[in-house]
């Protein structure tokens, strides 16, 4: 039922896998999510903060994030933010995106083999 | 860059309430960050994508929040489907009433004819002239770009190429001058238009055919261009075809078929006779122009007064020249139906107050209702404020649901108006009559339809969302709906609007009520005889392709031939069905001819032609004199010598006798009208039949000329069966054993005549009461509604009232005094408005003054309406009143 539900959402919107997988390790807060990203990509992709922030209310709707209760210590903390972790059913999408993905990659490289020999 | 940052936080801010609420302090913080990042990296060219991407979010947030309103509100009206039907019914049948209304009226008033370039300028004449003077106008180059003569509603029985004799139909047409189709900006869709280079007298008779001929009675056949017509007998050929959906000038009157030109022989058409295009006193033909660029009607008006006045001082039948009186109205000819501007407004008045009214009252209707609801709905608010909701985002919710009600509505009203204009379209096709305009529903009513469903969303929801969303969180998360309010509020806008609402239903109720009583009595008719026991039946012989000889010689023997066949009790011969609705328009005025008379006495009155023993068959008794009797057919079937008229003996009725002669020593006296004289041998009743308000008419003997040229019904023979016998096929014997190459046509007894031309009537009584009774089931609904509301409301006071000691008959008073005083204001209101209103619409316009003027005056309605309305109000009220004493005190109180 869950990997159902999951399917759903593939193939995933660029800027929500970007997001899931920026919180895949720990939970994080938006501009973090938005640091992540620029540096996992090499400054290539960039989530604007509009784009960004409607993507993490969607993704709440959709249950695919939740907002945490988790906070850092105090003097790390600031107040007006707010942290994000994924839910179980954001895991499974993230790991049905992957697989499609790696499935993809496969395909490719088979692909090319073909062509070089 | 700091004049970046401000818009990004302008932009920031515009965002969604809820969106803000959730992200926008992050939004605004790691923008500022990204901002600052940005204009160190990438410079304005970065600043200016972060600024894009947060313009492009914006309209997208407030889609995704509309959406998710538009389905809140989709499931919150499956939640409550009887008021959503309720809704979505009242609203549906309001905009589907008025789009019809709109669709059949309205566009048929304003939508320029089909086929014609520059329908704005085109213009005619109200009244005929000869062909003589339209040759004269059309010489008046600076005021006209052309000018052409038509005479419309010209009968023509027409026999297919491949038909065999005696298989004619009779079919409309105009007769028209040879430039006519240049004046109107015509193009042929096949062949050619008629042409004065091309269609000149004494040239093979020609004729241009409608679409709807080619289409219909043709087959669509690819050559009909060149095909021979028997045209009244005698062959003509198809020149050209119209375009679609042009049917001439004054389409509305008579949708023409056929196009034949003046320069046609007699034989082809009989109303070319008598060197009719040359007698300057002939007037049958209107004149129909194209202005010049420049002039305007008003303008050209002018100038063909002055010239009408100028050419009547040769002509001895004109008014004398004192009098003052314009001669020439010019009509805006573009439109189906010619109507003089003055005419327009007022109908155009008409038909918006009375289609405001309705919509007007649907909106209260609904919003009394949305506010029921909203105050039923406040301890939801309340919950939904205390965990974040704004007020404005109710208020959006709230108005969402009235606008998907509403359009809803408009849907299922376009659908009713489509429904509508198919059934009056199968209306119009049953009564086989000259004019029948085919419309279906024109994309303006569908506008007109959305807008009207729009806008009435937008209105009725702002108030009771505004009035919904206001409230005390505390006081309302315990109480729910029956929170009490600040202060009762005796003209609070809900009481007002229920108030206007019963007095708008009234309003459009009694106005409704005028028109139809009005409709109703003037077409009532009663006959002192069995209607099943007359047959009616049509010929026209000249048409048929008989001389006018042969025409005199069989009408001269055909009421002896009919006695002979022992199947008829009596026969008389007529030019118009009896009891045929007559427009007052087409009457002409009639004075008394007394030279000794101080005064001149002139009425208007209408004349009917009809033979001998035509009371007698009718069963109408002579109040005094004598009916047109043998003696006077012969006497009248005598050829005149050339240049003299004969004095006619004409029958009055009772008004007439009234109007002209004050009612006593009628017999002997002379009338006369513009052409000639006429003496009176005889009054009888008014026939019960025509509009109630009394119409004088003159009964003017047949005679050899109407034989001669009868008119578009044909000459009519009325003849009454004797038992068990069929009449249709008795008649249609005779004329084919007195001459076989005779079709009679509008075979059929009285009373089926008379159920076909009361079916029109029955058309506009379901429309009009199905607006008035439309208006009463609202205002009844909306009361029911805003009776419930109060009840609800008042539930704990009630409570108290009842522990206190209050009985069942006390507490139903109470709620029960509310909504009398509601229905006592809004019956005054409704009674002054629809007496008001009547009297304002009767005065500019007469079509509906006389329809008004016997309804105002009807007192079964002026007292019925109200009462009908009160009884029903107060039912309305009584019902959910019923519920107030059905409360339990100890559960009422318990709510605190």
């Amino acid at each position: 039922m869950t990997k159902k539900q999951a399917e759903r959402f593939l193939p995933l919107k660029p800027q929500w896998f970007h997001i899931l997988l920026a919180l895949a390790g720990e939970e994080q807060h938006g501009y973090g999510i938005m640091q992540e990203v620029l540096e996992r990509t090499m400054g290539k992709v960039r989530l604007w903060p509009a784009t960004l922030y409607g993507s993490l209310k969607r993704m709440i709707e959709e249950d695919l994030i939740e907002e945490s209760s988790k906070r850092p210590r105090p003097e790390l903390d600031d107040a007006r933010r707010r942290y994000y972790g994924l839910t179980l059913l954001g895991r499974e999408v993230l790991d049905a995106e992957c697989e499609r993905l790696k499935s993809l990659v496969h395909a490719i490289q088979t692909k090319r083999r073909m062509v070089t020999e | 860059m700091k004049r970046s940052q401000r818009v990004y936080e302008r932009l920031a801010q515009a965002f969604p309430h809820e969106f803000k609420l959730a992200h926008g302090d992050e939004m605004l913080e790691s923008g500022e960050a990204a901002m600052a990042h940005m204009a160190k990296r990438h410079g304005w060219s970065g600043m200016a994508a972060l600024l894009a991407d947060a313009a492009v979010r914006l309209p997208i947030e407030y889609m995704t929040e509309m959406r998710r309103d538009l389905r809140y509100a989709v499931r919150a009206l499956i939640k409550s489907p009887g008021f959503a039907l309720v809704g979505i019914l009242s609203m549906g049948l309001a905009i589907g009433l008025t789009t019809n209304v709109y669709n059949s009226n309205w566009a048929l008033l304003m939508r320029p004819m089909q086929g014609v370039s520059h329908a704005s300028r085109l213009v005619m004449a109200e009244k005929p002239v000869s062909y003589f003077y339209v040759e004269r106008y059309g010489e008046q180059k600076n005021v006209f770009a052309g000018v052409a003569a038509f005479q419309t509603a010209v009968p023509f029985n027409v026999r297919l190429p491949g038909e065999a004799e005696g298989k004619q139909q009779r079919i409309f047409g105009q007769l028209v001058s040879p430039d006519y189709f240049q004046v109107m900006g015509v193009d042929a869709e096949r062949g050619r238009v008629l042409s004065p280079a091309m269609d000149r007298a004494g040239d093979a008779p020609t004729a241009v055919i409608s679409d709807r001929f080619w289409r219909t009675r043709l087959g669509s056949r690819s050559d009909a261009v060149g095909l021979a017509l028997r045209v009244n007998g005698q062959d003509v050929t198809i020149v050209g075809i119209a375009p679609i959906g042009f049917e001439g000038a004054f389409a509305a009157e008579s949708a023409a078929e056929l196009f034949v030109p003046v320069t046609v022989p007699a034989t082809v058409a009989p109303e070319l006779a008598d060197d009719v295009l040359h007698r300057r006193n002939a007037r049958e033909f209107l004149a129909l122009a194209f202005l010049a660029p420049g002039v305007s009607l008003s303008q050209a008006e002018s100038a063909l007064d002055g010239t009408t006045r100028r050419l009547d001082v040769d002509d001895p039948s004109a008014p004398p020249q004192n009098d003052k009186a314009r001669r020439v109205t010019l009509l805006p000819a573009g439109t189906r139906v010619p109507i003089p501007q003055e005419l327009r407004g007022a109908l155009e008045g008409f038909f918006g107050v009375l289609m405001s009214i309705v919509i007007v009252i649907a909106c209260m209707n609904l919003g009394t209702m949305l506010m029921a609801r909203g105050a039923n709905r406040r301890k939801e608010f309340a919950i939904r404020m205390s965990v974040g909701a704004s007020r404005f985002r109710l208020a959006r919710q709230l108005m969402t649901e009235g606008m998907l009600l509403s359009l809803l509505g408009g849907l299922l009203g376009f659908g009713l108006a489509y429904v509508l204009s198919v059934l009056n379209a199968q209306l119009r096709q049953a009564v086989d009559a000259p004019g029948r305009p085919d419309l279906g529903v024109d994309w303006r009513a569908a506008v007109f339809a959305f807008a009207a469903a729009l806008v009435c969303g937008v209105v009725l929801s702002v108030a009771p969302a505004l009035s919904a969303t206001k409230s005390e969180l505390t006081p309302a998360l315990k109480q729910g709906s029956a929170m009490q309010l600040p202060g009762y509020r005796r003209f609070g806008l809900r009481n007002v609007a229920m108030a206007a609402q019963l007095g708008g239903s009234l309003m459009l109720l009694l106005i409704t009520g005028f028109v139809l009583l009005g409709f109703a009595r003037g077409y009532q008719v009663q006959t002192n005889f069995d209607p099943k026991t007359m047959v009616l039946a049509s010929v026209d012989p000249v048409r048929d392709g008989e001389t006018p000889e042969k025409a005199f010689d069989f009408f001269a023997r055909l009421p002896q031939r009919l006695k002979d066949s022992g199947k008829f009790s009596s026969i008389a011969l007529t030019t118009l069905p009896p009891f045929a609705t007559v427009d007052a328009d087409e009457s002409e005025p009639m004075m008394v001819d007394d030279p000794q008379a101080a005064t001149r006495v002139q009425e208007p009155a209408i004349k009917e032609f009809v033979g001998a023993g035509y009371f007698r068959a009718l069963d109408e008794p002579m109040l005094s004199g004598r009916e047109f009797n043998d003696g006077d057919e012969r006497r009248l079937m005598e050829p005149v010598p050339v240049n003299t008229t004969r004095m006619l003996p004409v029958i009055i009725n009772e008004t007439a006798a009234k109007k002209l002669f004050g009612g006593t020593n009628t017999i002997g006296k002379h009338l006369k009208d513009r052409s000639r004289g006429y003496e009176v041998v005889g009054v009888v009743h008014d026939l019960k039949s025509g509009m109630g308000i009394k119409q004088a008419i003159v009964y003017v003997a047949l005679s050899r000329d109407d034989f001669a040229r009868p008119p578009a019904s044909g000459i009519t023979i009325l003849a009454r069966t004797r038992a068990g016998v069929d009449g249709a096929a008795a008649v249609r014997d005779v004329v084919s054993g007195l001459d076989p190459k005779l079709v009679p046509f509008h075979v059929e007894t009285l009373s089926d005549q008379l159920a076909m031309s009361r079916r029109g009537i029955r058309s506009a009584m379901w429309t009009y009461g199905g607006i008035g009774g439309f208006g009463l089931i609202l205002s009844a609904i909306g009361l029911a509604g805003v009776t419930a509301y109060a009840v609800a409301q008042r539930k704990r006071e009630i409570g108290i009232r009842m522990a206190l000691g209050a009985n069942k008959g006390q507490v139903l008073r109470l709620v029960l005094r509310e909504g009398i005083t509601l229905i006592a204001v809004g019956t005054v209101l409704g009674f002054a408005g629809a007496v008001s209103v009547s009297k304002a619409l009767g005065a500019v316009t007469s079509v509906l003054a006389d329809a008004l003027a016997m309804g105002t005056n009807d007192p079964g309605l002026l007292v019925g309406a109200p009462a009908l309305l009160a009884a029903l109000a107060l039912l309305a009220c009584y019902v959910p009143a019923r519920g107030a004493v059905r409360i339990d005190p100890l559960k009422a109180l318990r709510m605190e």
